[in-house]
């Protein structure tokens, strides 16, 4: 068995003592590296009041190569797809080794405050939003409250 | 400071940073594995992390980008300020692991000698572990084998038994048969001869009766014939006369035919043997003879199934291979022995084989299961080479060398097989210790333990396969790092085997006794085998540079304390043939022998009065040893001479000799310190012999010839003799004192007066012979003085007696050696003595003065009248008086005042003769004279006398162990209200209390970092509400714990910043409750309130003024000077309360005044502050002041007053520090006023005006030392001579 860097023990204790409101990650039991996260919707966003899923598996060259982030939860989301993929530069190129769990989570908290359609990922949801902007609104609204706030 | 925190760490690691590196962006990352986890191999470049700016990598690579140098120190800043340990691994550089080629923290791995990191490494050690149990396993179950072969022994013992009652019985049955047989014979021959006899008796009595009546017959009738026949008186008819001629005519005819018979009666009966009986006898006498069923199948058989069993069923586990080659050699005889073949299984067969001249038999028989054996190992090998690791143990064992960890000399060791008893292992013991939880023996240790199981097989496979394989093989395990541990750990074993077999071969017999019994000795034997390792280990190295003199005093200690378990030890070789107790050869016998050689040449370079004394006190030993039974073995050895002179005292004259001692201390003042404490040296040891004595010098020679005249048995007044002749030209009389001495306390006056002339000029010499008698007098007279005494206990008794002597030759001193006035003795006697005894305190010695007067008076007489003789012979008698005598007596030649050395003796002040003549007048008993003296003196003697007091033993405590009552390392010690001794016991983690006649109170805490536990724990002190205040040395802080033992609070954490600590070592506490810590890391004392809030500190890193490098112990004395032990600056420096640096004591030497490695001996935190230098000679330092305080440890406890004392330990760290003064070694502690054996040593050598040893002699002595590591251990204290004395003394008694 491979024990667990350090580092990944430490973002971990850290998440757990000091966590980041509306942002919560739990490391699964059986598996250090997999986190059960939570996200707040964003305050002024449509996805306002919605708790959303995610799952985060850290890789194992963590932190050499980004964690692996995705929405369980569903959303609507122009950078976000049916599969809860993420389109989010910091989980592909941009990422660095500087960049802990928690960053990464309040990236994908401002991303959902802040869609870009213009780099889309469910490139339905994203003609949408640059069509009709505020249908994609409630639409997304409408998902947050069906899918992110029943529990 | 949490964003200083964050400044400090790598924002990839999100650790502190480790050797950061810069970027050209400015931000910094930790060089590995960070700075090397952003590295863009194909491009060569980095991106940083934060901004991510792309750069270029150097050349070098990353390590080539600058170093963050303000980072570091900041990081060193923080670290400072935090007091944070730095990062273990801060210092490292990480390393490829030699196994898994990953990148880490590399560690040195013993299983197979690679660097590896720890996950690796921590694989590699459960691989040991399980390699262990399983070898475990496979000894148990092989271990039958040897149960089995143990049983077979035993069932073959018995049936030797029984057989050989057979034969006996059968031998007694052929025995009386032949004496039946015999017998009837014999009765029937004589019987036979009765009969025949009888028969003749009665036929030759017939015939004798008929023959008289033929006789009587013939006779009348030739009287008739001749009366009446031939004349004619009577009428005879014809027919008559003729019936008479025919009557004649027959009775003629019948004498003359009668002869024919005669042979007949002349038969005689004749015995003859059917065979020549020197035939029978012959036959008889060898009627029978044994046939020893030798080694023939049966029996040999038998005999050789331990082994075969063994190999057998190593076989399996490749232990067998092992076995293979033994028996190859043992076929071949080859002078090589195999590693564990040197085993005594072997070897026994090889005696065999020699000694009974076996045939070739069991050759045959053994080549079958070598065959056997070679077939296991071959298989064994094929394992081993699947197995991995283990197949490189044949590579090249020979080249490295692995230090076993666990394998001591000193161990014992299984005799047949040289495996050492892992639970004797002191690191085994300590580790389990450590972990607290009973873990399996090797548990603990898998790493250590491990050439244990394995040394059994890797030598003969690596033996084997280094045979068998070719070149090839080799050179590829060497690649594979073969050469390993594995081979390595067989090697000591193979030597140690080898080192027993040679023994055996050399002297079969006796190897017996030599070779340690395979598990624990008996209980004794064991504590003192344990006791020596540890010693031995811990001590030579320590001795280093500590004088002569020192450290056997400590040895005299040593084992006088240590009675039992000493004695055998310390008789050297000697001692181990007398020794019953059949303990182990330990080291320490090992070391005596050493020691006995190397101290003639140690003393040989003595070129100093001093170091002359102490040689001569060693060198004296020999001479009193002579007439101990112990040592009647032929050389006589100063170890021996010791150990009998100890033994002797403790038996009959420890009382006497404590008492003569403390007088000799306590009467000296100033000056006379050194010679009171060579006087005490002598009278108690006997040891010291006048040899070295400064004035003749004739040190080496006659130390080398003493052990040889002293050899053949010679009596105690040869060795006397002897001793006093070589000093006979320094003393006229000294010689003529020897010859009268009878007893023993003749003997040790003897000594004393050896050691006398040394003190003083040659004139005073002669009046040894005085002071010899009069301690023989006392001797002899203790019914008279005991009739006064009667309240009196012998032991008393025995002090007055010594006192009576010392004041005698006081008295002596003061008027003419010549008439020794009794009067005098017995007036200043009693003062004296209580002086003495009491510590001179005015009052404690009047309350006392009754008793002890009386005593010396008493005893003042005798000695006096034994004195007078003596003195008159000239050549009588040497004693105490004699000895005393003579050294006051040139003393009062001397133009110093006699003031002064009365003071010193703690006699009063009499300056003028008249006094003296007044008291000679004064009736001798008179007790009432005494008081005045004593308060007349009491200031100003006490002081000296009451130093002097100090260095007897007034009792040991404890011994090695975890029980109650016994120490592990103990390192502190501390006495409180109620008169309390508080031990810190530091390996076993608890504090023990015992009273102050060292009887176990109670013991509190327990291993741990929870409050009131503790980790090693190193100094405590009790403050004056009986407080408890512990020095929680790896825990870093202190607790405070309330008379009970109960937590009350602890303070302190790792750091440096204030109230931080790194390893607090001494703790004491003042009048006021301030509590002060030696932080020993930090080097500086930190003071606390009693309830921890920091007050000040003192004292930085350095060598200068003030400046403290790893303060060790700590007190204060009652005149607020603080004193410390600034070890490794091998000094003492002594501060103000508030820290200010106001002297400085000694420096780094083994002189006079110097020390090296100073320890306070926090033992005795006692009332008056001592402070010693253990191995060195006490300095009196002009600028200390000293409490009122006197030795007694617990008797003044709670006064508030506190006596400490310095020694100075060992220069090797492995001594145990603090304690030494309790004999830590041993791990006993001495208590107050117990026994005498610890006298002496607490007793150094105040020798004050003289000129320092040589460095020679320092080097010479550093050697003894090292030999005599364990012995100095035990050293005393020395107590630190106060000069001023302020505080009242209390009694000891």
């Amino acid at each position: 068995m491979v024990s667990l860097p350090r580092r990944i023990i430490k973002e971990t204790q850290r998440l757990l003592q000091e966590p980041v409101p509306g942002i919560s990650a739990v490391p699964d039991d059986s598996n250090a590296r997999y986190f059960h996260v939570i996200v707040t919707g964003p305050d002024d966003s449509p996805f306002e009041g919605g708790l959303f899923k995610l799952e985060l598996f850290l890789p194992e060259d963590y932190p050499m190569s980004a964690p692996k982030v995705r929405f369980v939860t569903k959303i609507y989301h122009p950078n976000i797809d049916r599969l809860g993929r993420i389109c989010l530069d910091i989980l592909k190129d941009k990422w660095s080794p500087a960049l802990q769990i928690r960053t990464v989570l309040l990236s994908i908290q401002a991303l959902l405050s802040a869609p870009n359609p213009d780099d889309p990922l469910a490139n339905d949801v994203a003609e949408l939003w640059k069509v009709d902007e505020a249908e994609a609104i409630r639409n997304a609204k409408e998902w947050t409250r069906r899918y992110a706030m029943d529990n | 400071m949490e964003q200083f925190e964050q400044l400090l760490t790598c924002a990839i690691c999100l650790d502190r940073y480790r050797n950061p590196k810069l970027l050209p962006c400015q931000h910094s990352f930790c060089m590995e594995p960070c700075m090397d986890g952003l590295v863009d191999y194909v491009r060569r470049q980095v991106k940083c992390p934060e901004c991510r700016a792309e750069h270029r990598i150097p050349y070098q690579g990353v390590q080539g980008y600058p170093t963050n140098v303000t980072l570091q120190r900041f990081l060193e800043l923080h670290i400072e300020i935090t007091g944070e340990m730095p990062d273990p691994t801060s210092g490292q550089i990480m390393k490829r692991c030699a196994v898994c080629t990953e990148k880490s923290y590399c560690v040195h791995c013993s299983h197979c000698s690679k660097d590896v990191c720890p996950m690796c490494k921590a694989a590699h050690m459960d691989i040991l572990r399980r390699e262990i149990a399983r070898i475990n396993n496979q000894v148990r179950r092989a271990l039958h084998r040897l149960e089995d072969m143990f049983a077979l022994v035993e069932k073959n013992m018995a049936a030797l038994q029984h057989n050989c009652n057979s034969v006996t019985e059968e031998v007694d049955e052929i025995y009386r048969r032949l004496i039946k047989a015999a017998k009837d014979r014999t009765d029937f021959l004589k019987t036979e001869i009765d009969r025949y006899l009888g028969v003749e008796i009665k036929n030759l009595t017939t015939l004798k009766d008929n023959l008289q009546q033929e006789i009587s017959n013939i006779q009348s009738n030739c009287d008739l014939a001749d009366r009446h026949m031939g004349t004619e008186d009577v009428e005879w008819e014809d027919v008559e006369l003729l019936d008479t001629k025919d009557i004649f005519l027959k009775t003629v005819d019948f004498i003359r035919n009668f002869e024919a018979e005669m042979g007949d009666y002349t038969r005689r009966v004749r015995f003859t043997m059917a065979t020549d009986p020197n035939q029978l006898v012959l036959h008889v006498s060898t009627y029978g003879d044994l046939n020893i069923a030798m080694p023939h199948q049966l029996t040999g058989q038998q005999q050789l199934a331990p082994g075969p069993g063994l190999m057998r069923s190593k076989s399996d586990h490749r232990l067998a291979a092992q076995y293979r080659q033994p028996d190859e050699r043992y076929g071949e005889d080859s002078g090589r022995v195999s590693p564990l073949a040197g085993r005594k299984f072997g070897q026994r067969y090889q005696r065999r084989d020699r000694d009974y001249d076996y045939e070739d038999e069991p050759r045959p028989q053994r080549s079958r299961t070598r065959s056997r054996f070679l077939h296991g190992g071959e298989n064994t090998d094929s394992d081993n080479d699947t197995s991995g690791p283990r197949v490189r143990f044949g590579a090249d064992q020979p080249k490295d060398q692995r230090p076993t960890a666990l394998d001591t000399e000193a161990l014992s060791k299984g005799p047949l097989s040289g495996i050492s008893r892992l639970y004797d292992c002191p690191q085994v013991i300590a580790r389990i210790t450590e972990v607290k939880k009973p873990k399996p023996v090797e548990e603990p240790q898998p790493q250590v333990q491990q050439p244990k199981p394995q040394p059994k097989r890797t030598p003969s496979l690596a033996q084997r396969q280094v045979s068998e394989e070719d070149e090839i093989t080799k050179i590829k395990r060497q690649m594979k790092n073969a050469p390993g541990e594995r081979g390595t750990p067989d090697r000591p074993g193979q030597e140690r085997v080898s080192a027993l077999r040679r023994e055996e071969v050399h002297s079969p017999p006796s190897s017996a006794p030599e070779s340690p019994p395979p598990q624990s000795p008996s209980a004794q034997g064991g504590s003192s085998s344990e006791s020596s390792d540890e010693s031995s280990q811990q001590q030579s190295p320590a001795a280093g540079s500590r004088k002569t003199s020192v450290t056997r005093q400590p040895q005299q200690l040593s084992r006088r304390s240590s009675t039992a378990s000493d004695t055998p030890s310390t008789g050297g070789e000697s001692a181990r043939k007398v020794s019953t107790t059949g303990a182990a050869f330990t080291t320490e016998q090992l070391k005596q022998k050493f020691q006995n050689k190397i101290e003639p040449k140690i003393e040989v370079p003595a070129p100093k009065p001093f170091v002359s004394r102490f040689l001569r006190g060693g060198v004296g030993r020999p001479l009193t040893t002579t007439t101990t039974p112990a040592p009647v073995s032929a050389t006589k050895e100063e170890e021996e001479e010791e150990s009998s002179s100890s033994e002797e005292t403790d038996s009959s004259e420890e009382s006497s000799e404590e008492q003569a001692v403390a007088t000799g201390d306590k009467s000296d003042i100033g000056p006379l310190l050194a010679r009171s404490a060579q006087a005490r040296k002598s009278s108690r040891d006997e040891t010291y012999s006048p040899t070295r004595s400064p004035t003749t010098r004739t040190p080496t020679s006659y130390q080398q010839d003493t052990p040889t005249a002293a050899a053949p048995w010679r009596t105690r007044t040869a060795a006397n003799n002897t001793s006093t002749e070589d000093e006979a030209p320094a003393s006229t009389r000294y010689g003529s004192t020897s010859s009268g001495f009878t007893s023993r306390f003749l003997n040790k006056s003897k000594s004393a007066a050896a050691v006398s002339p040394d003190e003083e000029d040659p004139g005073t010499t002669r009046r040894f012979g005085s002071s010899a008698s009069s301690t023989s007098n006392t001797a002899s007279q203790p019914a008279g003085s005991k009739s006064r005494y009667a309240a009196l206990k012998d032991r008393k008794a025995r002090l007055a007696r010594s006192k009576s002597s010392h004041s005698l030759a006081d008295d002596d001193d003061d008027e003419e050696p010549m008439t020794p006035s009794a009067y005098l003795a017995s007036r200043y006697g009693p003062g004296t003595s209580l002086a003495k005894s009491r510590s001179s305190h005015a009052i404690k010695s009047r309350e006392t003065s009754p008793e002890p007067s009386a005593a010396s008076s008493s005893s003042g007489l005798a000695s006096s009248s034994s004195t007078a003789p003596g003195e008159k012979d000239g050549a009588a008698l040497s004693s105490w008086a004699r000895y005393l005598k003579n050294k006051y007596g040139s003393r009062n030649k001397d133009t110093m005042s006699s003031n002064s050395r009365r003071l010193s003796l703690g006699l009063p002040l009499r300056s003028d003769p008249e006094e003296e003549t007044k008291n000679t007048q004064g009736s001798p008993t008179s007790p009432t004279q005494h008081p005045p003296f004593h308060q007349g003196f009491g200031v100003d003697t006490s002081t000296r006398s009451k130093y002097l007091n100090k260095r007897r033993q007034v009792f040991s405590l404890g011994s090695r162990g975890s029980e109650t009552g016994c120490f592990t390392w103990p390192r502190g010690v501390a006495t409180g209200p109620g008169d309390i001794i508080a031990v810190a016991d530091s390996s076993n983690h608890r504090v023990q209390v015992f009273d102050s006649n060292g009887i176990f109170q109670k013991e509190f805490g327990g291993y741990g970092n929870g409050e009131g536990e503790f980790d090693c724990l190193a100094g405590v002190a009790v403050n004056r509400i009986g407080q408890f205040i512990i020095a929680d040395r790896y825990n870093h802080r202190i607790q405070v714990m309330d008379p009970s033992g109960r937590f009350l609070r602890a303070f302190g954490s790792q750091g440096t910043a204030d109230g931080k600590f790194n390893y607090p070592w001494g703790v004491t506490t003042d009048a006021l409750g301030f509590i002060y810590v030696c932080d020993k890391e930090n080097h500086r004392v930190q003071v606390f309130q009693s309830d921890g809030t920091f007050v000040g500190k003192f004292g930085s890193h350095g060598r200068g003024v003030g400046q403290l490098d790893h303060p060790h112990y700590i007190a204060v004395s009652n005149t607020n000077r603080v004193l410390v032990s600034d070890s490794n600056n091998h000094r003492v420096q002594v501060f103000d309360v508030n820290g200010r640096h106001i002297s400085t004591i000694g420096s780094e030497g083994c002189e006079d005044g110097q020390f090296k490695f100073p320890r306070f001996r926090r033992s005795f935190s006692l009332p008056a502050g001592d402070v010693a230098s253990s191995s060195n000679v006490p300095l009196i330092p002009p600028t200390l002041e000293s409490g009122s305080g006197s030795g007694r440890p617990g008797v003044y406890s709670g006064r508030g007053q506190r006596e400490q004392s310095v020694t100075d330990l060992q220069p090797r760290r492995s001594i145990s520090e603090g304690v030494r003064l309790m004999g830590l070694r041993r791990g006993r502690v001495q208590g107050p006023r117990r026994s005498s054996s610890y006298l002496d040593q607490l007793y150094p050598r105040v020798r004050p005006r003289e000129p320092p040893c040589s460095s020679i002699l320092r080097d010479a002595q550093s050697k003894l030392d090292r030999v005599t590591a364990r012995k100095s251990e035990m050293e005393a204290t020395i107590p630190l001579y106060r000069r001023q004395f302020s505080g009242p003394l209390f009694l000891p008694y």
